[in-house]
């Protein structure tokens, strides 16, 4: 019951493809296809051909034969099925001509190897074969699509977690006079973490997804690539967050990969490694503003969104029922939103925020999270007023070399802390000079990103700048210039005046964080 | 071992493409580009063609690629590059893909992990596939069935390797864990497929554990149960027993393929006469249920070998292999019949007859193309029938008689041969067949039937009654004398002038040339030839006139001097019946009127042509005769005639018993034949015991892989010498000849001190000779030799010449390289021709159709 092979010939008897399924020489095979045009006799009702050693069964399609060889003993009836699934199969990847026989001849092959394996019939009907062929894997998709989810995901909690550490920090170390190069984290570029992800997905011998074994391998070749800077961020990493080692390692990786926030949080961690105990309060209160502002290089706001949250964690769960007295600033253009199951009346007279069913208390937990989200706002504008920095970027081109000078200028509205504006450069060799600065600046070749950082810009420097030369460069190169920042204190002004236990007593202590980052701050 | 070839790709040389072209494809980014690129290397590869820079630019371009297509090709690829260096080992850059491998054998598409395994399936270097392990094993729990099925199938191939059992000792336990699990028929199948070839114990376990459900089982799997069990009986006839039951199971099962491994699996275990039973008549009912040609010719041949070993049950079942008798093709009524004929017995001769008369009667309604011949065949069986058994003939030859008037000439004449048989061998039927002839003598209508009809009317017309009504008949289709009148000259000289226009035109549709039964051409004018058509003069007579006449007008002198000579035999016999010698005078007159008008016919001017000499002379002499008879005489005309007959009859069964008595000592071992054991047989030759374990050598054949090696003597009568014994490099030949092929082996030995490097056959053709591959090159230490096997495939079978050079380079002298030439091989035509024997009439229909002379075709416009 074997197959031997399957074949297409011309009527000439030329052989255009074959498919063997088991061992056999190509002298003996090239012998057998050659004597078979010389076997069929013309007038004959029946379409198989037996010799000494062997047995066709052929069907002719127009001026081809579509030919099975078997061994004599292979049982007929089903070496006719499968010449008949065969015969269906090849006019579904080409007509009977030569030519596009030849053309398809790999497609045809390849169904071939779906009906027929290791010369026994596979029991499949034609659309099988052809989803078989097309390998339209759902799984696959699904696969995908679950690892982009995944890099979303990791990134967003990233983004969060890197946010409240920069909160605890700011409220720890206020006032500290902080220093501390740029970690060179940065160094592992995309390109690593892509030279990485190929290689280790080929060492690692896990039955777990390959992305996880990325993972893991990428942890291990970050720690074994010493990084140049003092600071060693990962390990305090691993600790703020307290959460699952893989977790850990995950967001690691990606935050290799997501570079612009990380930088951002990156030399905060090394400091507060030490100094950012979880919460010892019994109630946390955070007040959140991002920034998500593009400013056009001639002037002018294309987009500027400030998003807002106010956030409650509470240690203990004797201290869930209480309200919240909250204080709104003047500012107009922040319309708040209270979460659903807070009771809206009690916010629009009183500005309390309170749950709707009194009895019920906030949930607690000590998560490494932000606790749960009372309140939100938002706030639109096209003011450039009030924008909190603004950047001028002037490149002028003198000989075969251009000037860039670079200016800030800042709103006295906010005090800004840990200042970094990032000015893509076009490839350099080295990195370029600068002639005149207001702060410090650090050159990353791998990415080609100069990166000028002023830790604060109160009203002592309100205006800066910053003047570097490079080789001739076309002026568009230096956009779109990135800035980060943060400060204590927020557009829409919300304090937390106070907190009052629903069920009598005291006023439980509370600790309240301000602050206000920066989400995706561009000038193009 | 050569290497294994496991697909082909026609390729058109007249666009070669180049490798660096494929390197630039292969190293861009464009999907389509890389796939056409990665299909122009496998078919450069598979032309014959290493190269083996494209390797590395795959790997590091190629196998990254996502694309699914891209994917495929590459396996396709690994699949026929060289894995191993010389030695066999396995080149250190496989390591490389070795890691895609598994990649992809972890992919989550499941078909790439599908089609990966069932690459491992095809891979051969353990080295490869020892570190895929653990993936292939969790791949066997993979969510999707494609993947599994593949997996088991990859588990089994991997086990299989010669150091298999060390790779993966386990396996078998782990199939049996997994078949006891799965659900898909088609895994199941697999599964229990590794578990057959490599742990059959298992195999059976599991087949008793789950005995009750056989019936539900795949159509797939009850195919491999069967395989098994044929496998195991074969080796333990003992515990043949315990499946038969299964056996007889399946044999209800839906399934028609299964049905029919039954039956031969039935045949195969056992030789009871229940069992053979039941294959035979499961076999007759696929030959009934299934409206397949190939089946039914197949299922045929099947009967054909249970009737030569089980005959005396095959005759039971006679009646059902005739009724595939109602499918209208000619091959497969032919092979029934055959298959009948040898089955008939005294018992039931008479309904096979019964049957086989049916047929000839339907024949005569349905106006099917093959009647003819249909009804020619039948003929020759019911013949052979009333050979065997006389009894019958009389049952049949009065209704075969009916078609002596059959237009099917061929059909006809057999009919008559058969009644002349009948009459000489069945004497007690003479009479009735005589009168019965006579009835229907008129019906004749061709020339060679008349004559044999005339021949038994001549000789078996013994009493007077007959005699008389004899020459009646024969006079009465002779019809008035004489054949033309002077009236009739003047038309006549029209119709000449007419017929000889008919001459022109048909000599120049020039017929190919008649040839005689021993092989020299006829010498035959182009006249006769347009005779042989019946031309328009007789057109009329031959409907209202008796046969003989229109036949004899058209120009059949033969057949005057047949009629002549018959009456000859009657007026002798009726001179010895008749009393009266008024009426035999009378007839005699008569015989001598129709005689003389004949031979008047023949110089006339009305027929295109005069009577041949042959017929004259023959017919003067029947004159003769009857005007001075004698006893001598007599006693040749009316005895010796019918004693030839007799004796060519005679001589007809001896040779018939003689073939058979040799047919039954060619089956038999000699006494002092060798007795063979499977198990310390070597793979050489094959014999009679070894064909014992047929499904296995069956597949080895098919393969390739048993050659039967003919004496050792007769390949020594073709060496042939290369080069001289002089030459720094002596080589000869050995050349085998099979049917399209040719196979050199050459030897070459390197008779200096030097080592010779780089040392290449180059061999060109000549003819219809194509050299297969490209051959090797080697180095050769000094003194001493190699064996290099070249391949060369014929495509006719014509006269053909090898020729070619010795090429090396000195390890002194590396950049000049020497050439040697060899002497040139001759293939000649005599080498494909090997003896074989042929029926008779079987060759004179291949001698008649052979196209004897090369035709040229002229263009009339090019003579002008």
């Amino acid at each position: 019951m074997v197959v031997l092979a399957a074949s297409i010939l011309h009527k000439s008897g030329k052989v255009l493809v074959s498919r063997q399924f088991v061992d056999m020489t190509r002298m003996r095979i090239e012998g057998l296809l050659a004597a078979f045009p010389k076997l069929i006799g013309t007038g004959k009702q029946h379409t198989y051909v037996e010799t000494e050693n062997v047995r066709y069964v052929y069907q002719p399609m127009e001026a081809l034969y579509l030919l099975l060889i078997t061994n004599k003993q292979s049982n007929i009836l089903e070496d006719l099925d499968t010449l008949r699934i065969l015969s269906k199969l090849v006019p579904e990847y080409s007509d009977y001509f030569e030519e596009s026989i030849c053309k398809c001849a790999f497609d045809l092959i390849f169904a071939f190897d779906e009906v027929i394996s290791l010369g026994h019939k596979e029991n499949v009907t034609v659309a099988q074969v052809k989803q078989y062929c097309e390998m339209e894997s759902h799984e696959e998709k699904l696969h995908r699509q679950m690892r982009e989810d995944k890099i979303r995901e990791a990134k967003d909690e990233m983004k969060r977690k890197a946010n409240e550490i920069d909160k605890n920090k700011i409220i720890k170390n206020r006032g500290d006079n902080y220093k501390g190069g740029f970690g060179p984290l940065q160094s592992m570029g995309s390109g690593i973490f892509e030279n990485s992800f190929n290689d280790t997905s080929i060492s690692s011998s896990g039955t777990g997804s390959r992305l996880s074994s990325d993972v893991d391998s990428f942890s291990t070749k970050s720690k074994a690539r010493p990084t140049s800077a003092a600071t060693a961020p990962p390990k305090g990493l691993g600790m703020t967050l307290g959460k699952s080692k893989r977790t850990n390692q995950f967001l690691e990786s990606l935050k290799a990969e997501g570079e612009v926030i990380v930088e951002d949080v990156r030399p905060t961690l090394g400091k507060s490694q030490a100094a950012a105990p979880p919460p010892t309060d019994p109630i946390t209160l955070t007040v959140e503003e991002k920034l998500n502002v593009t400013l056009k290089r001639d002037g002018g706001v294309s987009n500027f969104d400030v998003q807002g949250s106010l956030c409650l964690q509470i240690l203990n769960q004797e201290d869930g029922h209480v309200q919240v007295q909250v204080q709104t600033g003047e500012n107009q253009g922040v319309s708040f939103k209270t979460h659903p199951n807070m009771n809206k009346e009690l916010f629009a007279n009183e500005n309390i925020l309170g749950l709707r069913d009194a009895n019920r208390p906030f949930p607690t937990g000590q998560s490494g999270d932000a606790g749960i989200g009372l309140l939100k706002w938002r706030m639109q504008s096209t003011d450039e007023k009030m924008v909190p920095l603004i950047i001028n970027c002037w490149p002028s081109s003198s000989g075969n070399q251009t000037y860039v000078n670079i200016e800030y200028e800042a709103s006295s509205m906010f005090d800004l802390q840990n200042v970094v504006i990032s000015v893509p450069l076009p490839a350099l060799r080295e990195a370029p000079s600068v002639n005149q600065i207001d702060g410090e600046w650090r050159y990353d070749p791998r990415n080609s990103i100069l990166e000028w950082s002023v830790i604060l810009i109160d009203n002592s420097n309100r205006s800066g700048s910053l003047e570097f030369v490079v080789p001739q460069a076309d002026s568009s190169s230096f956009f779109p210039i990135a800035v980060r920042f943060m400060a204590t204190n927020t557009f829409s002004n919300l304090k937390v005046t106070n907190i009052i236990p629903v069920k009598g007593g005291n006023p439980p202590k509370f600790s309240q964080r301000t602050q206000l980052i920066t989400e995706n701050y561009q000038v193009v | 071992m050569e290497k294994s070839c496991s697909l082909l790709v026609h390729f058109d040389k007249g666009t070669p493409a180049l490798a660096n072209e494929i390197k630039e494809a292969l190293e861009g980014n464009d999907a389509g580009a890389k796939i056409e690129a990665l299909k122009k290397a496998i078919m450069l590869l598979l032309n014959g063609e290493t190269i083996p820079q494209l390797f590395i630019t795959i790997i590091r371009y190629v196998l990254p690629s996502e694309d699914h297509t891209v994917q495929k090709l590459l396996l396709l690829y690994l699949e026929i590059i060289d894995k191993t260096d010389s030695r066999g080992k396995v080149l250190p850059e496989m390591i490389l893909i070795c890691q895609n491998l598994r990649n992809n054998l972890q992919h989550p598409n499941e078909y790439i992990r599908g089609v990966t395994l069932r690459f491992l399936c095809r891979l051969n270097e353990s080295e490869i596939i020892e570190p895929l392990i653990p993936s292939i094993l969790s791949n066997l729990e993979h969510r999707h069935p494609f993947v599994r099925r593949n997996a088991v199938l990859a588990v089994m191939s991997v086990y299989k390797l010669p150091q298999g059992e060390q790779l993966l000792d386990s396996a078998p336990e782990i199939v049996e864990k997994f078949l006891s699990s799965e659900q898909d028929p088609s895994s199941k199948r697999n599964a229990f497929l590794m578990l057959f070839s490599c742990a059959q114990d298992r195999a059976i376990n599991y087949l008793f554990t789950n005995i009750d459900r056989i019936n539900d089982w795949g159509e797939q799997l009850q195919m491999i149960v069967l395989e098994l069990i044929r496998k195991v009986c074969r080796t333990n006839k003992g515990e043949k027993g315990k499946y038969i039951k299964i056996i007889i199971s399946l044999l209800t099962a839906p399934s028609t393929a299964v049905i029919y491994e039954c039956a031969s699996t039935l045949v195969s275990l056992s030789s009871a006469p229940t069992a053979i039973r039941a294959a035979a008549s499961t076999y007759c009912q696929l030959l009934l249920s299934q409206s397949d040609n190939n089946v039914k010719l197949i299922v045929l041949d099947r009967l054909n070998e249970l009737k030569s070993s089980n005959r005396e049950i095959m005759v039971e079942m006679v009646m059902d292999v005739l009724r595939a008798l109602s499918s209208p093709n000619l091959d497969i009524r032919r092979k029934t019949i055959d298959i009948a004929l040898e089955l008939i017995t005294p018992r039931n001769i008479d309904e096979v007859v019964l049957m086989l008369k049916k047929e000839v009667v339907k024949t005569q309604n349905g106006e099917q193309e093959k009647n003819g011949e249909y009804r020619q065949m039948l003929v020759q069986a019911i013949h052979s029938c009333a050979v065997k058994f006389p009894e019958v003939a009389s049952t049949v030859v009065h209704l075969l008689m009916d078609f002596l008037g059959d237009t099917n000439v061929a059909s006809a004449m057999d009919v008559v041969i058969f009644v002349r048989e009948i009459i000489e061998t069945n004497p007690k039927l003479r009479i009735s067949i005589i009168t019965r002839l006579l009835d229907t003598f008129y019906q004749i209508r061709a020339a060679r039937v008349c004559s044999c009809a005339l021949w038994i009317i001549g000789e078996y017309c013994l009493s007077l009654s007959e005699v008389e009504s004899g020459i009646a008949t024969i006079k009465q289709c002779l019809g008035d004398l004489p054949f033309y009148t002077v009236s009739e000259e003047g038309e006549g000289g029209q119709d000449a002038s007419r017929t000889t226009q008919q001459v022109n035109s048909t000599t120049v549709s020039s017929r190919r040339p008649a040839i005689l039964a021993d092989g020299t051409y006829a010498t035959q004018s182009a006249a006769l030839e347009t005779a042989m058509s019946p031309p328009t003069l007789v057109q009329g007579p031959l409907s209202s006139v008796g046969n003989l006449r229109s036949l004899i007008l058209s120009g059949d002198f033969f057949l005057g001097a047949v009629v002549a000579c018959t009456l000859t035999k009657l007026v002798l016999r009726l001179e010895e019946v008749q009393t009266s010698k008024v009426e035999v005078n009378k007839a005699t007159s008569q015989a001598l009127l129709i005689m003389v008008s004949m031979l008047q016919l023949g110089q006339s001017s009305v027929l295109p042509h005069p009577i041949d000499n042959d017929s004259h002379d023959r017919i003067v002499l029947c004159i003769r005769l009857l005007c001075n008879t004698g006893d001598e005489i007599r006693k040749i005309w009316l005895q010796s005639c019918r004693q030839s007959f007799v004796k060519m009859l005679a001589d007809k069964q001896r040779r018939e018993t003689e073939e058979i008595k040799a047919k039954a000592q060619i089956s038999n071992a000699q006494p002092d034949d060798l007795i063979d054991f499977y198990h310390l047989k070597s793979r050489k030759g094959m014999s009679q015991l070894e064909l014992e374990d047929e499904v296995q050598d069956d597949l080895k054949r098919a393969t390739g892989e048993f050659t039967k090696d003919a004496d050792d003597a007769n390949k020594l009568n073709r060496i042939l010498q290369l080069t001289g014994f002089s030459d720094p490099v002596y080589a000869e030949a050995y050349v085998t000849v099979h049917h399209y092929d040719i196979v050199l082996d050459v030897t070459v030995i390197n008779r200096t001190k030097e080592t010779l490097q780089n040392l290449c056959l180059e061999l060109a053709t000549m003819g219809d000779l194509k050299l297969v591959e490209r051959l090797q090159n080697y180095t050769l230490a000094p003194e001493s030799s190699k064996q290099i096997k070249a391949n060369i495939k014929v495509s006719s079978t014509e006269t053909g010449v090898i020729f070619g050079n010795i090429v090396y380079e000195t390890s002194s002298n590396v950049l000049e390289r020497t050439v040697i030439v060899l002497n040139d091989i001759h293939i000649d035509i005599m080498d494909y021709i090997s003896p074989a024997s042929c029926a008779d009439v079987a060759f004179r229909t291949m001698w008649a159709e052979f196209e004897w002379e090369n035709k040229v075709y002229l263009s009339h416009l090019s003579l002008i």
